[in-house]
């Protein structure tokens, strides 16, 4: 434990105040006063049409913003302090504001939840991003497999577009249902909910050190449930948010979550018996749904920085990928855009050689993680091109073929881990 | 004779109330019934336990079929109770100890039985056929809600006699009393005189708001009923001042407000909404429920007072809160349907708090310090429980626990004979019930409940004095400061089942030390930090401020 | 006159005799002292090398390109470099420890700034040890972030940073160790300043429209950017 604690005095009085709570939602902000408002209200909303009698309290974990975001969370109390009682409310809400020390989107917003709901012992807890675009009924939707059916972990599934998303897609996605057996759709979803059990659970992990970031944390909640016999599901919420600024920045993006799901295969072995054609996991209120509008895609550029990564980046690719899987990748940027194929198998195999190779650290692991990048829109600019077409089923059927080629390459992966290489 | 006009006519603002049914209380004769003889005897207990006025349930002759409300005789004494001497001797005897009586006046209805029904019912042409409201149709003042809902399906009844419907708000034996005629107005002045000159202290006039209908409206509250009222209030402060006017109207405190007019009606009134949120309040542990229906509680003129309760001879009603706030009850205080009725509760204060010593001593605590003047029900301070058995809600009205002895103690009677089962079962039955075993010991909750009435009594702040809530950020605990002229007392109620600490902003009253009421120990003195108290579960504490 | 000599033989025999025996027991310190020296100088290399596999070296070292480098020049690995370095200079310093003992006064001098040097020798090896590794990480960094940022000719970008840090340590490395330092500090100067020189040029001729557009969208507040980024987003 830090020799500091992590709860200042103002917050410690706070949650004093608060008291023991059955439901907590937390919701980690840091500048978001343009979102947090809308954020806020539609969870109180939800709170008190659907868990009106249960005690809850919504505890925002800040960065140090200065554009009013914690005001703006702390204005959707319900008290009888205010003149303008709210006249459907049964009891007190709390929401309240803390501030935590480090960079914000670290994974210190979330320990201080947790924190905070070990003190509290709410049975349910849910994780909400600033700028998610929640309704109100999406806090039921979340909220009530853990509250009444005792589950532990609800990841959402959403409506999206079928070029949305296409690192958890093809990465992370395929990699978690191969290693452990679980097709999580999103194991990290900006609206997540799991049970105190399960966050007890995640306070006490040796992770806190590590600098995981927010994404990281959950992808390691994730696959903490699957694997120590947690019980999990995924519960349809709505249309993911769109984000209006500009579509984040892939190298950081990888850094949030393949870097932390390279190390959480590291410390996170698979304890569960592997079974052909990953466990599907229980699936609440309907199923993902995929939208299919045109979208501008800027295919050459994606080709272009393949073939300028490969070519560039051969003397570190060198360290990282082995021999075969190199040469055929500079064979197939040579080839030219038309005939160009980032075939399921390549991929597999580089994913899993850039794993292990992050396993033994060759070099630095976050320069292996900036150093997949170009190979990633290699794949993508392949993946784009067969969906271009596609439907919702022939994508879902896509996306199978690419997870089993992942677990066909199991022992593979295996092999490498171990140092055959 | 009355006690002399000369004590204070605000007397009902220092008092405490003691409801009583006489029937309920002791049988003097042996015939199962409790009398105004046997109530008579029991005035030591209540000077005892601390009680200066005694309210009493309906007495006059009566069908009993709505427990004494439906009266068919209003100058007499119903022979199960006694006669009209022994009221009166059982008058005197009160006065003698200082203790004041309020008796009911249901002036809205009387029973079918009474004999002006009679009359009037009997042909349309009948001089008092106008006393009670005829209609040919049962389509007038359509809209009205109808109260007692569990047996009542419409306001009108056909009466065959004379082939037209009459009023009636309660039940079909109760017609309504015609008030727009001035004829039934004069009489029940009449009426009034008549105990009023007996030595009566004060009346409650039951079911006010509706006194008049009026096409087009929802026949309650309406400004010609103010006015009847109005007249009243006048003729009383005439001819008898230091009388007192309680209104039993079930209503919003905001519509509730009309009835104190400008001091001019009524002298002091129920706050019905307040009751149930305490219950919510407490199952809730959040004083949420509690501080909200104050703080929509308007000021009243500086002559009336609320009267505040816990329970009374009627269900817990839940007809003044919200569809998920009723809901909220019903699965918390009655989930066995068969203690529902109309819409509330009948259950007794013991049993609705699952018999938990600490929650009885939490509310109590509450009745006598909230503004207001409290009212114990009969059997609630020894910790009586209900018979859920009994038809309507008779259930809390089982007869006065004394001993464990023969019946209990009420009377001599064989059990079969008795009006009503004795409460029989080893929690709440009178071998574990009753006062004498009570009166044995210091912890009981009887002499708990006089050494609290003690406290109340020692200062005029509780019922005269201003409230101020503070709002602490742990929504656990209600505070508030009560103040009536050079004193201030801090109230700080603990609503939840478990230890909590709170930090009260005390600064306004920084340099006064604290002095605990109950054992006159001092606390820290307010500096300009937070005060931290810490509490046990539903405890309370009564603090005195003293700057020294 | 014969006898005269055999006696001045026999004395210079004697004195000589007289000198070597004097000097015999130094020589025979000396030698034991080098031989001890050997032994101790071998068992510093055993713990150095056990020491240096334990912390991986080699592959520290290869991290900071040095292997490649010296297998380039056919030299044995890193770790077994190092401990054979280690090995020689305790030795000579043992040996140097001997010949001092030996009293030959002319040498004392260069013995004591022998161990006088050492210390300078080892920060001089750590600085060009660290600054290799540093030059390989950095190269590597900036080579990722120009790919990723679809820079054009990255390796290029690359290798000057990795030359400047390289150049930049063995600029150091040579001034701790004293050898032509003021050389070497103007020459590393020129270098570096003409090499920033070229890129300030290169970018400020080349970058002038970028540079225009980049300030007009600061302060013109100007929307519509030339060529959109995809409309993709990973997560």
């Amino acid at each position: 434990m830090a020799e500091e604690s992590i709860l200042t005095d103002d917050f410690l009085r706070e949650l004093m105040n608060v008291g023991e709570v059955d439901i907590l939602v937390g919701v980690p902000t840091y500048n978001s006063a343009a979102t947090v408002g809308q954020v806020v209200q539609a969870i109180r909303a939800g709170l008190l049409q659907y868990f009106p009698r249960q005690r809850a309290v919504i505890i925002n974990a800040d960065g140090g913003s200065r554009d009013g975001t914690q005001e703006l969370v702390r204005a959707a109390s319900i008290s009888d302090m205010q003149n303008a009682a709210h006249p459907r409310a049964l009891r007190t809400l709390h929401s309240i504001s803390a501030r935590y020390e480090g960079d914000p989107g670290s994974s210190k917003a979330l320990y201080t939840m947790l924190a905070a709901a070990d003190l509290l012992r709410p049975a349910a807890c849910a994780v909400i991003s600033a700028d998610s675009n929640i309704e109100p009924d999406w806090i039921p939707r979340l909220l009530q497999p853990v509250y009444h059916d005792n589950l532990d972990l609800i990841t959402p599934l959403y409506r999206r577009h079928k070029f949305d998303g296409l690192l958890v897609r093809n990465l992370i996605y395929p990699v978690i249902r191969a290693i452990y057996s679980k097709s999580v759709r999103e194991p990290y979803g900006s609206e997540v909910a799991f049970s105190g059990r399960l966050g007890s659970y995640l306070f006490g992990c040796d992770l806190w050190s590590e600098d995981l970031g927010f994404a990281g944390v959950e992808l390691f909640l994730t696959v903490a449930a699957i694997n120590d016999g947690f019980r999990l599901a995924q519960a349809f919420l709505g249309s993911k948010s769109t984000l209006e600024h500009a579509p984040a920045d892939l190298v950081r993006a990888m850094r949030d979550t393949v870097g932390p799901l390279f190390w959480t295969l590291e410390h996170k072995p698979a304890t569960q018996p592997t079974s052909s054609n990953g466990d599907s996991v229980l699936t609440l209120g309907g199923n993902p749904e995929v939208t299919l509008e045109p979208r501008r895609i800027n295919r050459k550029r994606l080709y272009q920085m393949f073939v300028d990564g490969v070519v560039e980046l051969e003397p570190i690719l060198k360290s990282i990928l082995s021999a075969g899987t190199l040469a055929e990748l500079q064979q197939r940027a040579a080839a030219g855009e038309n005939e160009f194929c980032y075939s399921d198998e390549l991929w597999v195999k580089t994913v899993y050689e850039f794993a292990a190779s992050y396993h033994k650290a060759v070099i630095s692991r976050d320069h292996i993680i900036q150093a997949l990048a170009p190979l990633y829109r290699g794949k993508i600019h392949t993946f784009v091109l067969e969906n271009r077409d596609s439907g919702g089923e022939e994508l879902e059927r896509h996306m199978d073929a690419l997870c089993l080629t992942f677990e066909r390459f199991k022992p593979y992966l295996g092999e490498l881990w171990n140092g055959r290489k | 004779m009355a006690l002399a006009a000369t004590q204070d006519p605000l007397w009902y603002k220092d008092a405490i109330i003691y409801q009583v049914h006489v029937r309920a209380f002791y049988d003097s004769n042996g015939d199962g019934i409790g009398d105004f003889g046997g109530l008579a005897q029991k005035l030591d207990y209540l000077k005892d336990l601390g009680i200066d006025t005694l309210w009493l349930m309906p007495f006059f002759p009566s069908p009993l079929r709505d427990d004494g409300y439906d009266i068919a005789d209003y100058r007499s004494v119903h022979p199960n109770y006694g006669t009209l001497d022994d009221f009166k001797s059982f008058l005197d005897a009160a006065h003698k100890r200082g203790i004041r009586v309020i008796i009911e006046m249901a002036l809205n209805h009387t029973s079918d039985q009474h004999p002006w029904f009679q009359e009037s019912r009997s042909s349309r042409d009948n001089p008092r056929r106008d006393w009670y409201v005829w209609s040919d149709t049962d389509t007038r003042y359509g809209g009205t809600r109808i109260i007692f809902l569990d047996t009542e399906l419409s306001n009108w009844a056909w009466d065959p006699v004379s082939k037209e419907y009459y009023w009636h708000r309660f039940f079909s034996h109760q017609p309504d009393l015609n008030y727009d005629n001035p004829a039934v107005r004069e009489e029940m002045w009449d009426v009034m005189r008549f105990w009023l000159a007996m030595g009566v202290d004060a009346f409650r006039l039951d079911a006010v708001p509706y006194l008049l209908e009026r096409e087009g409206t929802n026949c309650e509250n309406l400004p010609e009923t103010h006015q009847i009222i109005r007249d009243f209030r006048a003729r009383l402060d005439r001819e008898f001042p230091g009388r007192m006017f309680l209104a039993e109207a079930n209503q919003w405190p905001a519509d509730l407000r009309p009835y104190f007019g400008n001091g001019d009606e009524f002298h002091a009134a129920f706050h019905f909404p307040l009751m149930p949120r305490m219950f919510m309040g407490l199952k809730l542990e959040d004083r949420k429920p509690i501080t909200e229906i104050l703080q929509q509680t308007p000021e009243i003129p500086a002559v009336c007072q609320w009267f505040l309760f816990l329970r009374n001879h009627d269900e817990l009603t839940l007809e003044m809160v919200t569809d998920m706030e009723r809901d909220y009850m019903y699965d918390e205080y009655a989930r066995d349907r068969s203690m529902r009725i109309n819409l509330g509760i009948r259950r007794r204060l013991a049993p609705l708090l699952d018999n938990d010593r600490r929650r009885m001593e939490l509310m109590n605590g509450m009745l006598m310090s909230l503004p207001g003047t409290p009212i114990i029900y009969y059997g609630d301070e020894i910790g009586m429980g209900d018979n859920v058995n009994l038809g309507d809600r008779n259930g809390v009205r089982t007869p006065m626990q004394w001993n464990g002895g023969w019946n209990g103690g009420f009377s001599a009677a064989d059990p079969e004979r008795l009006y009503s089962p004795l409460m029989l079962n080893p929690v709440y039955g009178y071998p574990a019930v009753n006062v004498a075993s009570q009166q044995r010991f210091e912890h009981s909750l009887l002499s708990w409940m006089k050494r609290i009435i003690n406290v109340r009594r020692s200062t005029p702040v509780f019922g005269r004095g201003s409230i101020e809530f503070l709002y602490p950020a742990n929504h656990r605990v209600l505070a508030y400061v009560r103040q009536w002229q050079k004193e201030t007392i801090l109230v700080v109620n603990n609503v939840s089942s478990s230890a909590q600490a709170v930090e009260l902003d005390l600064r306004r009253y920084k340099g006064n030390i604290l002095v605990e009421m109950f054992g006159r120990n001092i606390f820290p003195r307010i500096g300009d930090l937070p005060y931290l108290l810490t509490m046990g579960p539903y405890q309370f504490y009564w603090f005195r401020l003293r700057k020294i | 006159m014969w006898e005269k000599f055999v006696l001045e033989l026999t004395q210079a025999t004697q004195e000589i005799v007289r000198n070597v025996a004097q000097f015999l027991p130094r020589l025979m310190v000396t030698v034991i002292i080098v031989l001890i020296g050997w032994f101790a100088a071998w068992l510093l290399k055993t713990i150095v090398r056990s020491i240096l596999r334990l912390i991986k070296f080699d592959r520290l070292s290869e991290d900071a390109g040095a292997t490649q480098l010296l297998r380039k020049a056919a030299l044995p690995s890193s770790t077994e470099l190092l401990s054979r370095f280690v090995f020689w200079v305790a030795w000579i310093g043992f040996i140097m420890a001997g010949v001092s003992v030996l009293g030959i006064v002319s040498l004392q001098p260069h013995i004591s700034s022998y161990f006088g040097y050492l210390p300078r020798l080892f920060v001089a090896f750590f600085l060009v040890f660290f600054g290799l590794l540093a030059a390989s990480f950095f190269s590597r960094a900036t080579l990722l972030a120009a790919v990723n940022a679809g820079s054009p000719s990255p390796r290029l970008i690359s290798s000057t940073v990795r030359t400047l840090i390289t150049v930049l340590t063995i600029s150091m490395a040579f001034e701790e160790l004293g050898l032509a330092e003021r050389t070497v500090l103007i020459a590393f100067a020129l270098i570096f300043g003409s090499l920033l020189f070229g890129l300030a040029l290169a970018f400020g001729l080349g970058g002038r429209d970028l540079a225009r557009r980049f300030l007009e969208r600061r302060f013109a507040r100007d929307t519509q950017q030339e060529e959109r980024e995809d409309e993709l987003s990973p997560l």
